[in-house]
């Protein structure tokens, strides 16, 4: 049994952890999204600029700035102390990833309303919103001006926040799951596997299709082999991080993430969207469709499972 | 190596999980080989016409219970640490009734169901939805229908005890079965001409 | 994207053999034979538990899969028909017969075909339930065990198909 005595095992003198429920992995992920949407249509408008886009310029205007506020509402959900949200924005620690992601987060939102002025995005307010037009106007000229600006802080910044969602988790040294060098550019990937599996869902034309499922192919690859060195660098590590491959490895979180994760999120994707691209016949929303399920689930698992794995228990007091 | 490898290699009930989805790909995928996707091929038999159900099915008995006793008779699979049904024989028959007369207005039973649903059929969605509303039929009134549900309870008691042979002979009396009811369903195929296809 | 023409299924041997041959395995490697219907009864059960999770153990029948604090679709069967559903489609596609249909014969509409389907579906979930186990978890898996309520209830099946099939013939034929 343990006692709870005065100086130690009391909640009010050990830290006390909060336990992270849905929101968390919910962020995570729409976060990764987002992200992908915006490095997506970043690219597109560098490299593709002769093509005409409608997905991937659309969503990367529209969607991403929706998806991304849903996003910090889910955040905002799990704060304990709302009110203190603000706090967030009085200070800066080059150390912290939280204040990082915080400040990423700040400049986010002006690129996307410059991309949303951009052609693809918004053309003018109707009904209500008419009186914003004249200003709007003047947005758009300067964005076009500054078009390949915005469309390179589009690629940058997608970037930063996409590895920003999986260094959020990797600092915690305490939690030998998350505490792993490719965490950051796994959810990276994996976010603009959910971008393109978003943009392959929103009726793209033939060239983006073309494009988008390549892409995909090659994103849920690199994603597979990610998650393989993870699984290697884990076991092959100390002993606490030993325990946190065991949850993959027979653990608790086993047929969580070999069904959910690697099978239906992103073999059986993959082997789908490889017979979309030789021209067989696959119902086109079924691929895509299980991708986004897959990254949900990659964060879920992740979260939960973090959660529990620990570093090895020291005694201090005897 | 003794069988289930998972009793005696002490695998967590996890790693279980991730075998039971393998195992089930290979099931759907049979299944749906088979022909067992589609409603008309499934209900053809209840007509007559394509005895596919009661082929596949035999075969696939067959086989796995001359595998399953082959190894119970050699000592490499424990019999102890192996779920086997229980008989209650008063809930199967009747349930067995009910459930032969859901399948023939039904069109599937809930595993094929599955693989129905995966290749596209609506009618299986609606099924499945009718599935899930029996079975919380069922469940409401379950306090109710306990004594059906445990009527004629005989516990782990298997064909070769009932007819007091050993289990090898009840295998090759299977065998016989099944081969004399593919024989004769051959016949009425082949007189109607009448194998369901996609 | 071309639907290019779809094969016709195997012989009931191969697939029947194929069939045969994962139950084994599944004996051999899990203990346990297969199943359809367990897996649709826990997770209607965890979706009712997390709606009225008073009333699901108020029922003795339903509460037992929450005893001590368990989850109903931390279970093999779940995981076994998730691996039907991926299998299914794996085999569907490979073949090219995936495709939106209805199947049903001539002479019923869409709507009926529909309203027989759930009626069907109904009886056997309500049936599949009393007998503990469906065409898979108990004709199949006990067929093949040689239990002996899993054949009379295999036999129970054939009887109350032929017995109903003339009364429903104009939804097939």
């Amino acid at each position: 049994m343990t006692e709870v005595t005065s100086f130690r095992n009391n909640p009010l003198i050990d830290p006390h952890l909060e336990i992270w429920e849905w929101q968390i992995p919910g962020y995570l992920f729409l976060g990764g999204l987002v992200a992908g949407l915006m490095i997506l249509n970043g690219v597109w408008r560098l490299f593709y600029s002769d093509k005409e886009g409608r997905s991937i310029t659309r969503n990367g205007a529209v969607a991403a700035p929706v998806l991304l506020s849903l996003g910090m509402f889910l955040l905002f959900l799990d704060l304990s102390y709302k009110i203190h949200v603000f706090r967030f924005y009085t200070t800066f620690n080059p150390a912290s990833p939280m204040s990082w992601g915080s400040w990423i987060l700040l400049l986010v939102y002006p690129v996307q309303i410059l991309t949303l002025a951009l052609p693809g995005g918004i053309e003018r307010f109707g009904w209500r919103f008419s009186f914003l037009n004249p200003l709007w106007d003047k947005i758009k000229i300067y964005a076009e001006r500054y078009n390949v600006a915005v469309s390179t802080s589009n690629i940058v910044l997608g970037i930063g926040l996409g590895i920003y969602t999986g260094i959020l988790l990797a600092v915690n040294a305490a939690r030998p799951l998350w505490n792993v060098s490719l965490l950051g550019p796994l959810f990276l990937v994996s976010g603009l596997s959910a971008a393109s599996a978003w943009n392959l869902l929103a009726r793209p034309n033939d060239a983006e299709k073309k494009l988008l499922v390549r892409w995909d192919i090659g994103l849920l690859g690199i994603e597979l082999i990610f998650l393989m060195l993870i699984i290697i660098e884990l076991s092959t590590g100390p002993i606490g991080k030993q325990a946190a491959a065991g949850l993959f490895l027979g653990g608790n979180y086993t047929a969580s993430f070999w069904v959910f994760i690697v099978g239906l999120g992103i073999l059986l994707p993959l082997w789908l969207e490889i017979r979309e691209a030789i021209g067989r016949y696959v119902p086109h929303w079924l691929g895509p469709l299980l991708v986004l399920g897959g990254g949900l689930a990659l964060r879920i698992v992740f979260v939960y499972a973090g959660q529990i794995s620990s570093m090895p228990e020291i005694t201090l007091f005897r | 190596m003794k069988f289930p490898v998972s009793y005696y290699a002490e695998w967590t009930p996890y790693f279980g999980l991730l075998i039971a989805w393998i195992i089930g790909i290979g099931f759907g995928f049979f299944l749906e080989r088979g022909g067992f996707g589609n409603a008309r091929k499934l209900a053809a038999q209840f007509y007559f016409k394509d005895f596919a159900v009661l082929k596949v099915m035999f075969t696939a008995i067959v086989v796995a219970g001359l595998g399953f006793w082959g190894l119970v008779l050699l000592g490499l699979l424990d019999l102890s640490a192996t779920y086997i049904n229980l008989t209650f024989l008063g809930a199967q028959v009747i349930g067995g009734l009910i459930l032969g007369v859901g399948f023939v207005i039904g069109g599937y039973c809930p595993g094929t169901s599955c693989v129905a649903v995966s290749t596209g059929k609506l009618d299986a969605l609606v099924y499945l939805a009718g599935i899930l509303f029996g079975i919380f039929v069922y469940s409401e009134f379950a306090p109710i229908l306990d004594k059906l549900h445990n009527s004629g309870s005989m516990g782990e008691v298997y064909v070769w005890q009932w007819l007091h042979v050993s289990p090898g002979v009840a295998m090759i009396l299977a065998v016989l079965m099944a081969v004399g009811a593919f024989t004769a369903a051959t016949i009425v195929e082949r007189k109607k001409k009448s194998i369901v296809q996609p | 994207m071309e639907k290019t023409k779809a094969q016709p299924y195997w012989q009931p041997y191969y697939a029947g053999l194929g069939l045969g041959l994962v139950l084994l395995l599944s004996y051999m490697l899990l203990g346990q034979g297969l199943g359809g219907s367990g897996a649709f009864a826990r997770l209607l059960y965890s979706i009712m538990h997390s709606v009225a999770p008073g009333h699901v153990e108020g029922n003795p029948y339903m509460a037992k899969y929450f005893a001590d604090g368990a989850n109903p679709l931390n279970n093999a069967l779940v995981f076994l028909v998730i691996g039907v559903f991926t299998g299914g489609l794996i085999s569907g596609l490979l073949a090219g017969r995936v495709r939106k249909t209805v199947e049903k014969g001539p002479n019923i509409s869409v709507k009926g075909r529909f309203i027989f389907a759930f009626a069907g579906g109904t009886l056997m979930g309500f049936a599949a339930r009393l007998a503990r186990g469906c065409t898979s978890g108990q004709a199949l898996s006990g067929g093949a065990t040689l239990a002996l309520g899993s054949w009379a209830f295999m036999f129970a099946v054939f009887a109350g198909g032929f017995a109903a099939a003339w009364f429903v013939r104009r939804q097939w034929l």
